[in-house]
Protein backbone atom coordinates (compact mmCIF):
# COMPACT_ATOMS: atom_id res chain seq x y z
CA UNK A 1 0.00 0.00 0.00
CA UNK A 2 1.51 3.72 -1.26
CA UNK A 3 -0.79 5.08 1.18
CA UNK A 4 -4.46 6.04 2.23
CA UNK A 5 -5.99 7.96 -0.32
CA UNK A 6 -9.45 8.71 -1.78
CA UNK A 7 -9.03 8.18 -5.87
CA UNK A 8 -11.25 9.42 -8.39
CA UNK A 9 -11.41 9.28 -12.14
CA UNK A 10 -13.14 12.31 -13.41
CA UNK A 11 -13.87 12.18 -17.34
CA UNK A 12 -14.13 15.77 -18.19
CA UNK A 13 -12.17 19.26 -16.55
CA UNK A 14 -14.80 20.42 -14.81
CA UNK A 15 -15.73 17.39 -12.57
CA UNK A 16 -11.85 17.07 -12.36
CA UNK A 17 -11.45 20.89 -10.77
CA UNK A 18 -14.78 20.35 -8.69
CA UNK A 19 -12.63 17.47 -7.02
CA UNK A 20 -9.73 19.46 -6.47
CA UNK A 21 -11.61 22.71 -5.03
CA UNK A 22 -14.29 20.33 -2.77
CA UNK A 23 -11.01 18.13 -1.46
CA UNK A 24 -10.66 18.55 2.73
CA UNK A 25 -7.20 18.15 2.73
CA UNK A 26 -4.35 18.23 0.16
CA UNK A 27 -5.27 17.01 -3.17
CA UNK A 28 -2.61 16.01 -5.91
CA UNK A 29 -3.15 15.29 -9.82
CA UNK A 30 -1.70 12.38 -10.95
CA UNK A 31 -1.08 12.11 -14.40
CA UNK A 32 1.93 9.53 -15.22
CA UNK A 33 2.34 8.82 -11.37
CA UNK A 34 6.33 8.78 -11.83
CA UNK A 35 6.93 11.07 -9.59
CA UNK A 36 4.06 11.47 -7.57
CA UNK A 37 3.76 8.17 -6.57
CA UNK A 38 7.47 7.38 -5.17
CA UNK A 39 6.99 10.95 -3.38
CA UNK A 40 3.74 9.07 -1.70
CA UNK A 41 5.62 6.18 -1.07
CA UNK A 42 8.62 8.07 -0.24
CA UNK A 43 6.31 10.02 2.66
CA UNK A 44 7.22 13.26 0.88
CA UNK A 45 3.82 14.06 -0.13
CA UNK A 46 0.42 12.77 1.55
CA UNK A 47 -2.52 13.42 -0.45
CA UNK A 48 -6.05 13.21 0.89
CA UNK A 49 -7.02 12.57 -2.85
CA UNK A 50 -5.68 11.62 -6.19
CA UNK A 51 -7.66 13.04 -9.06
CA UNK A 52 -6.70 10.98 -11.89
CA UNK A 53 -6.85 13.38 -15.38
CA UNK A 54 -5.48 10.27 -17.58
CA UNK A 55 -9.21 9.91 -18.62
CA UNK A 56 -10.04 12.87 -19.89
CA UNK A 57 -10.26 12.96 -23.65
CA UNK A 58 -9.40 16.91 -23.80
CA UNK A 59 -6.43 16.09 -22.05
CA UNK A 60 -5.03 13.38 -24.47
CA UNK A 61 -4.46 15.80 -27.20
CA UNK A 62 -1.02 15.53 -29.36
CA UNK A 63 -1.82 17.37 -32.37
CA UNK A 64 -0.08 19.69 -35.20
CA UNK A 65 -2.57 22.33 -36.83
CA UNK A 66 -2.34 23.81 -40.00
CA UNK A 67 0.07 26.45 -39.09
CA UNK A 68 2.50 23.93 -37.71
CA UNK A 69 1.57 24.80 -34.14
CA UNK A 70 1.95 21.65 -31.89
CA UNK A 71 0.01 20.63 -28.71
CA UNK A 72 0.32 18.22 -26.48
CA UNK A 73 -1.97 17.05 -23.47
CA UNK A 74 -1.32 16.66 -19.87
CA UNK A 75 -2.25 13.19 -20.02
CA UNK A 76 0.00 12.37 -23.10
CA UNK A 77 2.91 9.73 -22.35
CA UNK A 78 6.31 10.95 -23.65
CA UNK A 79 6.69 7.31 -25.31
CA UNK A 80 3.33 9.08 -27.46
CA UNK A 81 5.92 11.91 -28.39
CA UNK A 82 8.55 10.03 -29.54
CA UNK A 83 6.53 7.61 -31.46
CA UNK A 84 5.04 10.62 -33.70
CA UNK A 85 7.10 11.11 -37.23
CA UNK A 86 6.03 14.10 -37.75
CA UNK A 87 7.31 16.06 -34.15
CA UNK A 88 10.52 14.42 -34.40
CA UNK A 89 11.19 15.56 -38.19
CA UNK A 90 9.88 19.11 -36.74
CA UNK A 91 11.04 19.53 -33.62
CA UNK A 92 13.78 16.63 -33.10
CA UNK A 93 15.65 18.55 -29.72
CA UNK A 94 11.81 17.75 -28.34
CA UNK A 95 12.28 14.45 -28.99
CA UNK A 96 15.55 14.13 -28.53
CA UNK A 97 14.57 15.11 -24.31
CA UNK A 98 12.04 12.88 -23.93
CA UNK A 99 14.44 9.88 -24.97
CA UNK A 100 16.71 10.73 -22.20
CA UNK A 101 14.40 10.57 -19.65
CA UNK A 102 14.41 7.38 -17.59
CA UNK A 103 13.27 3.97 -19.18
CA UNK A 104 10.61 2.92 -21.72
CA UNK A 105 8.68 1.63 -19.04
CA UNK A 106 8.57 4.73 -17.22
CA UNK A 107 7.77 6.99 -20.66
CA UNK A 108 4.93 4.95 -21.22
CA UNK A 109 3.62 6.92 -18.55
CA UNK A 110 5.59 9.60 -17.56
CA UNK A 111 4.27 13.05 -19.08
CA UNK A 112 5.51 16.29 -20.52
CA UNK A 113 3.38 18.33 -18.42
CA UNK A 114 3.52 16.62 -15.26
CA UNK A 115 7.79 16.73 -15.61
CA UNK A 116 7.45 20.73 -16.24
CA UNK A 117 4.58 20.62 -12.95
CA UNK A 118 6.87 18.59 -10.73
CA UNK A 119 9.23 21.60 -11.42
CA UNK A 120 12.70 19.79 -10.83
CA UNK A 121 15.71 22.18 -11.54
CA UNK A 122 16.89 19.36 -13.93
CA UNK A 123 13.18 18.95 -15.55
CA UNK A 124 14.69 17.20 -19.04
CA UNK A 125 11.61 18.32 -21.10
CA UNK A 126 12.16 22.21 -19.36
CA UNK A 127 14.69 23.71 -21.43
CA UNK A 128 14.15 22.55 -24.84
CA UNK A 129 10.63 23.90 -24.39
CA UNK A 130 11.18 27.04 -23.06
CA UNK A 131 13.60 27.24 -26.12
CA UNK A 132 10.96 26.82 -28.57
CA UNK A 133 8.64 29.16 -26.76
CA UNK A 134 6.53 27.04 -25.47
CA UNK A 135 2.99 27.93 -23.07
CA UNK A 136 1.36 25.99 -20.69
CA UNK A 137 -2.20 26.12 -20.39
CA UNK A 138 -4.18 25.83 -17.57
CA UNK A 139 -7.64 25.28 -15.85
CA UNK A 140 -9.42 26.52 -13.05
CA UNK A 141 -13.06 27.15 -11.74
CA UNK A 142 -12.16 30.63 -12.83
CA UNK A 143 -11.73 29.51 -16.34
CA UNK A 144 -8.59 29.29 -18.44
CA UNK A 145 -5.21 31.23 -18.76
CA UNK A 146 -2.01 31.06 -20.74
CA UNK A 147 1.50 30.23 -18.61
CA UNK A 148 4.47 31.85 -20.60
CA UNK A 149 6.46 28.36 -19.78
CA UNK A 150 9.41 31.33 -18.71
CA UNK A 151 7.34 32.64 -16.01
CA UNK A 152 5.85 28.42 -14.54
CA UNK A 153 9.02 27.56 -12.68
CA UNK A 154 9.28 29.74 -9.38
CA UNK A 155 11.48 27.67 -7.59
CA UNK A 156 12.88 24.36 -6.58
CA UNK A 157 9.94 21.86 -6.91
CA UNK A 158 7.34 24.98 -7.36
CA UNK A 159 5.37 26.43 -10.31
CA UNK A 160 3.36 29.52 -10.82
CA UNK A 161 0.10 26.89 -10.86
CA UNK A 162 -2.57 27.93 -8.43
CA UNK A 163 -3.81 25.02 -5.84
CA UNK A 164 -6.77 23.71 -7.84
CA UNK A 165 -5.30 24.67 -10.79
CA UNK A 166 -5.03 22.22 -13.78
CA UNK A 167 -1.90 22.38 -16.22
CA UNK A 168 -3.81 21.21 -19.26
CA UNK A 169 -1.86 21.29 -22.49
CA UNK A 170 1.24 22.72 -24.04
CA UNK A 171 1.27 24.57 -27.04
CA UNK A 172 4.28 25.31 -28.96
CA UNK A 173 4.47 27.95 -31.44
CA UNK A 174 4.92 26.92 -35.43
CA UNK A 175 8.42 27.13 -35.72
CA UNK A 176 9.98 29.04 -37.96
CA UNK A 177 11.12 27.93 -41.75
CA UNK A 178 14.37 25.66 -41.65
CA UNK A 179 14.03 25.60 -37.42
CA UNK A 180 16.83 23.12 -35.82
CA UNK A 181 16.36 22.28 -32.36
CA UNK A 182 18.82 19.88 -29.97
CA UNK A 183 19.26 18.73 -26.78
CA UNK A 184 22.36 17.71 -24.80
CA UNK A 185 22.25 16.02 -21.10
CA UNK A 186 25.53 14.77 -19.11
CA UNK A 187 24.74 12.35 -16.93
CA UNK A 188 26.37 9.88 -14.95
CA UNK A 189 24.30 7.21 -15.64
CA UNK A 190 22.13 6.62 -19.00
CA UNK A 191 18.44 6.70 -17.86
CA UNK A 192 18.85 5.64 -14.39
CA UNK A 193 20.11 9.16 -13.10
CA UNK A 194 18.79 13.06 -13.52
CA UNK A 195 21.14 15.18 -15.37
CA UNK A 196 24.01 16.60 -14.10
CA UNK A 197 23.84 19.67 -16.68
CA UNK A 198 21.63 20.15 -19.76
CA UNK A 199 21.26 22.26 -22.61
CA UNK A 200 18.77 22.85 -25.38
CA UNK A 201 18.50 25.54 -27.98
CA UNK A 202 16.64 26.23 -31.57
CA UNK A 203 18.19 27.99 -34.62
CA UNK A 204 16.12 29.41 -37.19
CA UNK A 205 18.33 30.36 -40.32
CA UNK A 206 15.42 32.60 -41.62
CA UNK A 207 15.68 34.72 -38.44
CA UNK A 208 19.08 34.21 -37.29
CA UNK A 209 18.07 33.78 -33.87
CA UNK A 210 19.75 31.65 -31.46
CA UNK A 211 17.86 30.30 -28.23
CA UNK A 212 19.60 28.41 -25.44
CA UNK A 213 18.04 27.54 -22.20
CA UNK A 214 19.87 25.64 -19.45
CA UNK A 215 19.00 22.92 -16.79
CA UNK A 216 20.43 21.35 -13.58
CA UNK A 217 22.42 24.91 -13.05
CA UNK A 218 20.01 27.22 -10.71
CA UNK A 219 17.14 26.33 -8.71
CA UNK A 220 14.57 26.48 -11.50
CA UNK A 221 15.49 25.59 -15.81
CA UNK A 222 17.13 29.06 -17.09
CA UNK A 223 16.06 30.41 -20.06
CA UNK A 224 18.34 32.82 -21.68
CA UNK A 225 18.50 36.11 -23.78
CA UNK A 226 18.01 35.07 -27.48
CA UNK A 227 21.54 35.35 -29.45
CA UNK A 228 21.43 37.03 -32.41
CA UNK A 229 23.96 35.14 -34.98
CA UNK A 230 23.75 37.52 -38.05
CA UNK A 231 26.66 37.16 -39.78
CA UNK A 232 29.00 35.89 -36.72
CA UNK A 233 31.34 33.24 -36.94
CA UNK A 234 30.64 29.93 -35.28
CA UNK A 235 33.78 30.61 -32.55
CA UNK A 236 32.00 34.09 -32.27
CA UNK A 237 28.39 32.47 -31.54
CA UNK A 238 29.80 29.90 -29.02
CA UNK A 239 31.80 32.36 -26.97
CA UNK A 240 28.52 34.29 -26.82
CA UNK A 241 26.97 31.73 -25.61
CA UNK A 242 29.27 30.23 -23.05
CA UNK A 243 29.14 33.91 -21.76
CA UNK A 244 25.50 34.03 -21.83
CA UNK A 245 25.42 30.44 -19.87
CA UNK A 246 28.54 31.67 -17.36
CA UNK A 247 26.57 35.02 -16.06
CA UNK A 248 23.06 33.36 -15.75
CA UNK A 249 24.17 29.72 -13.62
CA UNK A 250 24.60 29.51 -10.07
CA UNK A 251 24.70 25.75 -9.70
CA UNK A 252 25.07 23.99 -6.62
CA UNK A 253 26.89 20.86 -5.27
CA UNK A 254 24.87 17.62 -4.81
CA UNK A 255 25.51 14.23 -4.98
CA UNK A 256 25.81 13.95 -8.59
CA UNK A 257 27.95 16.60 -9.26
CA UNK A 258 29.81 19.45 -7.62
CA UNK A 259 29.09 22.92 -8.16
CA UNK A 260 32.65 23.60 -9.63
CA UNK A 261 32.36 20.60 -12.04
CA UNK A 262 28.66 21.71 -13.32
CA UNK A 263 30.40 25.15 -14.38
CA UNK A 264 33.48 23.47 -16.16
CA UNK A 265 31.61 21.39 -18.06
CA UNK A 266 28.11 23.19 -18.94
CA UNK A 267 30.22 25.50 -21.03
CA UNK A 268 31.39 22.06 -23.00
CA UNK A 269 27.94 20.99 -23.51
CA UNK A 270 27.02 24.50 -24.83
CA UNK A 271 29.46 25.15 -27.64
CA UNK A 272 28.55 21.50 -28.50
CA UNK A 273 25.18 21.89 -29.09
CA UNK A 274 25.62 25.62 -30.88
CA UNK A 275 27.74 24.02 -32.96
CA UNK A 276 25.41 21.64 -33.97
CA UNK A 277 22.77 24.04 -34.37
CA UNK A 278 25.05 25.78 -36.60
CA UNK A 279 25.54 23.56 -39.15
CA UNK A 280 23.55 23.01 -42.26
CA UNK A 281 21.93 19.98 -41.85
CA UNK A 282 20.26 20.47 -38.03
CA UNK A 283 20.48 19.01 -34.96
CA UNK A 284 22.34 17.04 -32.81
CA UNK B 1 -10.37 -1.85 -3.75
CA UNK B 2 -8.10 0.37 -1.21
CA UNK B 3 -6.64 3.23 -3.87
CA UNK B 4 -3.12 3.14 -2.05
CA UNK B 5 -2.82 -0.79 -3.39
CA UNK B 6 -0.43 -0.89 -6.68
CA UNK B 7 -1.02 -2.82 -9.54
CA UNK B 8 1.77 -5.09 -8.54
CA UNK B 9 0.71 -5.93 -4.83
CA UNK B 10 -2.77 -6.54 -6.68
CA UNK B 11 -1.10 -9.25 -8.85
CA UNK B 12 0.86 -11.20 -5.74
CA UNK B 13 -1.03 -10.63 -3.05
CA UNK B 14 -5.00 -10.71 -4.68
CA UNK B 15 -4.75 -12.67 -7.51
CA UNK B 16 -1.52 -14.46 -6.27
CA UNK B 17 0.59 -14.08 -9.62
CA UNK B 18 3.52 -14.09 -8.29
CA UNK B 19 5.79 -14.01 -11.44
CA UNK B 20 5.71 -10.40 -11.27
CA UNK B 21 8.53 -9.49 -8.83
CA UNK B 22 9.20 -6.50 -6.68
CA UNK B 23 12.82 -5.36 -6.55
CA UNK B 24 12.88 -1.73 -5.77
CA UNK B 25 9.74 -0.40 -5.65
CA UNK B 26 10.28 2.83 -7.12
CA UNK B 27 10.42 2.16 -10.87
CA UNK B 28 13.94 2.38 -11.20
CA UNK B 29 14.45 -1.94 -11.53
CA UNK B 30 12.17 -2.74 -13.90
CA UNK B 31 11.31 -6.04 -11.73
CA UNK B 32 7.82 -5.30 -12.00
CA UNK B 33 7.57 -5.21 -15.54
CA UNK B 34 4.06 -5.98 -17.30
CA UNK B 35 2.19 -5.24 -20.51
CA UNK B 36 -0.51 -2.83 -19.53
CA UNK B 37 -2.31 -2.29 -23.00
CA UNK B 38 0.13 -3.76 -24.62
CA UNK B 39 2.88 -1.38 -23.13
CA UNK B 40 5.76 -2.36 -20.60
CA UNK B 41 5.36 -0.19 -17.38
CA UNK B 42 6.46 -0.85 -13.70
CA UNK B 43 3.60 -2.45 -11.51
CA UNK B 44 5.16 -0.56 -8.85
CA UNK B 45 3.96 2.64 -9.89
CA UNK B 46 0.51 1.80 -10.97
CA UNK B 47 -2.71 1.99 -8.80
CA UNK B 48 -4.59 -0.87 -8.88
CA UNK B 49 -7.27 1.40 -9.55
CA UNK B 50 -5.36 3.43 -12.17
CA UNK B 51 -5.54 -0.26 -14.19
CA UNK B 52 -9.26 -0.72 -14.08
CA UNK B 53 -10.80 -1.20 -17.14
CA UNK B 54 -7.14 -1.80 -19.28
CA UNK B 55 -5.78 -5.20 -20.14
CA UNK B 56 -2.99 -6.68 -17.91
CA UNK B 57 -0.21 -8.77 -19.20
CA UNK B 58 2.05 -10.61 -17.19
CA UNK B 59 4.66 -13.44 -17.10
CA UNK B 60 1.88 -16.13 -16.48
CA UNK B 61 0.39 -15.43 -19.76
CA UNK B 62 4.05 -16.74 -21.53
CA UNK B 63 3.66 -20.36 -21.30
CA UNK B 64 0.45 -22.30 -23.05
CA UNK B 65 -0.35 -25.44 -22.29
CA UNK B 66 2.87 -26.14 -19.85
CA UNK B 67 5.31 -25.10 -22.97
CA UNK B 68 7.17 -21.91 -22.61
CA UNK B 69 6.91 -19.37 -25.17
CA UNK B 70 9.91 -18.79 -27.91
CA UNK B 71 10.84 -15.76 -25.45
CA UNK B 72 11.19 -17.74 -22.78
CA UNK B 73 13.03 -20.65 -24.31
CA UNK B 74 15.48 -18.41 -25.80
CA UNK B 75 16.25 -17.15 -22.08
CA UNK B 76 16.72 -20.52 -21.01
CA UNK B 77 18.65 -21.64 -24.10
CA UNK B 78 20.94 -18.25 -23.91
CA UNK B 79 22.06 -18.78 -20.37
CA UNK B 80 20.10 -15.42 -19.91
CA UNK B 81 18.54 -16.71 -16.85
CA UNK B 82 20.89 -16.85 -13.45
CA UNK B 83 19.18 -16.26 -10.14
CA UNK B 84 15.60 -15.32 -12.27
CA UNK B 85 14.23 -12.89 -9.92
CA UNK B 86 14.79 -10.23 -12.91
CA UNK B 87 13.56 -12.53 -15.82
CA UNK B 88 10.27 -11.76 -15.49
CA UNK B 89 10.44 -8.62 -15.64
CA UNK B 90 13.13 -8.67 -18.86
CA UNK B 91 10.80 -11.40 -20.33
CA UNK B 92 7.46 -8.45 -20.15
CA UNK B 93 9.98 -5.64 -21.72
CA UNK B 94 11.24 -8.30 -24.33
CA UNK B 95 7.08 -9.22 -25.24
CA UNK B 96 6.42 -5.50 -25.14
CA UNK B 97 9.30 -4.54 -27.63
CA UNK B 98 8.72 -7.34 -30.46
CA UNK B 99 4.87 -6.88 -30.74
CA UNK B 100 5.65 -2.84 -31.30
CA UNK B 101 8.49 -4.35 -33.47
CA UNK B 102 9.77 -7.34 -35.34
CA UNK B 103 12.86 -6.44 -36.25
CA UNK B 104 14.42 -4.60 -33.64
CA UNK B 105 18.12 -3.13 -34.33
CA UNK B 106 21.08 -4.20 -31.51
CA UNK B 107 19.96 -0.12 -30.36
CA UNK B 108 16.81 -0.68 -30.32
CA UNK B 109 17.13 -4.24 -28.03
CA UNK B 110 19.27 -1.96 -25.49
CA UNK B 111 16.90 0.95 -25.42
CA UNK B 112 13.91 -1.71 -24.78
CA UNK B 113 15.83 -3.67 -21.65
CA UNK B 114 17.42 -0.83 -20.20
CA UNK B 115 14.66 -0.33 -17.70
CA UNK B 116 15.17 -4.14 -16.79
CA UNK B 117 18.21 -4.39 -14.12
CA UNK B 118 20.38 -7.66 -13.78
CA UNK B 119 22.78 -8.51 -10.88
CA UNK B 120 24.18 -11.91 -12.44
CA UNK B 121 24.37 -11.69 -15.81
CA UNK B 122 26.40 -9.24 -17.48
CA UNK B 123 23.36 -8.25 -19.49
CA UNK B 124 25.25 -9.76 -22.84
CA UNK B 125 22.95 -13.56 -22.90
CA UNK B 126 20.11 -11.61 -22.33
CA UNK B 127 20.73 -9.02 -25.72
CA UNK B 128 21.57 -12.12 -27.14
CA UNK B 129 18.06 -13.77 -26.10
CA UNK B 130 15.97 -11.05 -27.49
CA UNK B 131 18.06 -11.11 -30.93
CA UNK B 132 16.78 -14.80 -30.92
CA UNK B 133 13.76 -14.10 -29.66
CA UNK B 134 13.33 -11.60 -32.37
CA UNK B 135 14.60 -13.67 -35.52
CA UNK B 136 12.28 -16.79 -34.10
CA UNK B 137 9.55 -14.18 -34.04
CA UNK B 138 9.63 -12.98 -37.42
CA UNK B 139 10.44 -16.98 -39.00
CA UNK B 140 6.98 -17.91 -36.93
CA UNK B 141 4.44 -14.94 -37.20
CA UNK B 142 2.18 -17.41 -35.18
CA UNK B 143 5.33 -17.79 -32.34
CA UNK B 144 3.84 -21.46 -31.82
CA UNK B 145 5.68 -22.35 -28.95
CA UNK B 146 8.79 -24.43 -28.88
CA UNK B 147 8.18 -28.21 -27.32
CA UNK B 148 10.90 -29.71 -25.52
CA UNK B 149 12.16 -31.62 -28.09
CA UNK B 150 12.14 -29.07 -30.79
CA UNK B 151 14.39 -27.59 -28.95
CA UNK B 152 18.08 -28.15 -28.68
CA UNK B 153 21.95 -27.73 -26.61
CA UNK B 154 22.76 -25.07 -29.09
CA UNK B 155 20.71 -21.83 -28.98
CA UNK B 156 21.59 -20.88 -32.93
CA UNK B 157 18.89 -24.28 -32.97
CA UNK B 158 16.69 -21.14 -33.57
CA UNK B 159 18.54 -19.30 -36.67
CA UNK B 160 16.88 -22.60 -38.17
CA UNK B 161 14.23 -23.83 -36.64
CA UNK B 162 11.27 -23.31 -39.44
CA UNK B 163 14.01 -25.38 -41.78
CA UNK B 164 14.77 -27.92 -39.53
CA UNK B 165 10.70 -28.53 -38.58
CA UNK B 166 10.82 -28.96 -42.64
CA UNK B 167 13.28 -31.52 -42.50
CA UNK B 168 11.09 -33.62 -40.14
CA UNK B 169 13.60 -33.61 -37.91
CA UNK B 170 13.05 -33.16 -34.08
Amino acid sequence: MLGRFDYQRPSTLPEAVRLLAESDGPAAILAGGTDLLVDIRGRRHDPRILVDIKRIDALRRLDVDSGGALTIGAAVPLNEIIERASIRRTFPGLVQAAESIATCQLRNRATAVGNLCNASPAADMAPILLALGADLMAWSARGERTIPLSSLFVGVKKTSLAPGEIATELRIPAPKPGLRSGFLKQQRLRGHDLAVVSAAGTYAPSTGVLRLAVGSCAPTPLLLEPIEVGRSSKAVVEEKAVRAVQAAMWPISDTRASADYRRAVLPVLVKRLVADLLVEGGAP
Amino acid sequence: MPSGLTLLEFLRERLYLTGTKEGCGIGECGACTVLLDGKPVTACLVLAVEADGCSVETVEGEATDGQLSVLQRVFVETGAVQCGFCTPGMIMSARGLLRRNQNPSDDEIVEAMAGNLCRCTGYEAILEAVRLAAVAVVARPKAEPLTRETGSEDSRFLRGAESTRKDGRR
